[in-house]
């Protein structure tokens, strides 16, 4: 079976029973931004605009690439921005032009569009 | 007091946070400009977020140990019982725990994705969300038991429960012999949160504590 057609047959949050190496047992603190990022999830649940499920399939359709690439939470808000984007509550102008305004109130670093 | 004692904390940190953090930030006060949540849910969670510890799930433990009526309906309806104490719950959420015997030792994991008993344990560990972890539990969990030290007997059946978003597990675990006298509160600390993820068992006292 070549790679292409296991990204087919099986979704990449999809890992009961494939073979994996040892157990890493690694913690970290998580960061503020990590609660935060939660933080969201769950209110976003409470008011029945993303629930669980939802959740699951939004990371599952970031492909196994970007699942593979990116950290927990990181895969979470990129996630809950792109359902945000399909159920008509954000566009993603308004993210990138919001996002742009976040970074500028660190002045003297570059900027996101670089 | 000199100038400086009460220099109070700048609000920003003044690294530039990374891209995703940003991200986060960015969905979070445009949902709430559009008045699709509030920033006073987000730090209330955030604050409920903080009240949820593996201490929880501890006294949990401790408490079925002592206290058979209880143990009784906490098997029979965990999110219910849970609830008379004032343990608050996601909507649709069910809790099931799970009680090792000495024929049956329980292991909990998601297999899809991160699915764990918060309300009671708080945010798991990086290890559970990972995927050695979610890949071998359900094909090998002798060999990841292992892993963590814990070995068990052939003729004890090893169970494992893979958790949904509607169905979360608490393992139960049986509780070490030799400390009849123990109270509760002796007991609670004992109660490890990897014991009641089902990975290892329960700490056995010390001789020092033992004697206390």
């Amino acid at each position: 079976m070549n790679q292409t057609e296991d990204l087919i047959k099986q979704l990449p949050t999809e890992l009961g029973g494939l073979e994996a190496g040892p157990i890493q047992r690694v913690e970290h603190e998580y960061a503020p931004w990590e609660k935060r990022c939660h933080a969201l999830a769950n209110i976003l649940d409470i008011h029945k605009i993303v629930n669980t499920e939802e959740k699951r399939r939004g990371i599952a359709s970031l492909g196994g690439e970007l699942v593979g690439k990116l950290t927990y939470y990181e895969r979470w808000i990129v996630a809950f921005a792109n359902i945000l984007f399909q159920k008509q509550i954000l566009t993603p102008d308004e993210l990138a032009r919001k996002m742009q305004e976040v970074e500028a109130r660190y002045p003297g670093t570059a900027s996101l569009g670089s | 007091m000199g100038s400086h004692a009460h220099t109070p904390a700048p609000e920003v940190p003044e690294q530039k946070p990374g891209y995703y953090e940003i991200m986060e930030t960015a969905v979070r006060e445009l949902l709430v400009e559009k008045k699709v949540i509030s920033a006073g849910e987000i730090r209330q969670m955030l604050e409920v977020m903080d009240t949820r510890t593996p201490a929880l799930g501890s006294k949990i433990v401790a408490r079925a140990w002592v206290d058979p009526d209880f143990r009784q309906r906490l098997v029979a309806n965990g999110r219910k019982t849970l609830e008379e104490l004032g343990i608050d719950f996601f909507e649709n959420t069910q809790l099931i725990v799970l009680e090792n015997t000495d024929k049956v030792h329980n292991l909990i994991v998601c297999t899809l994705c991160s699915c764990y008993p918060r309300e009671i344990l708080g945010l798991p560990p990086d290890w559970y969300k990972l995927k050695p972890y979610r890949a071998r539990a359900v094909k090998e969990p002798r060999a990841v038991l292992a892993e963590f030290g814990t070995v068990i007997p052939d003729n004890v059946e090893v169970r494992v429960s893979d958790s949904t978003a509607m169905i979360r597990y608490l393992v139960l675990p049986q509780r070490p012999p030799g400390i009849e006298d123990f109270t509760e509160e002796q007991l609670a600390p004992l109660v490890t949160r990897d014991a009641m993820i089902g990975v290892v068992k329960p700490k056995v006292p010390s001789a020092k504590e033992k004697s206390q």
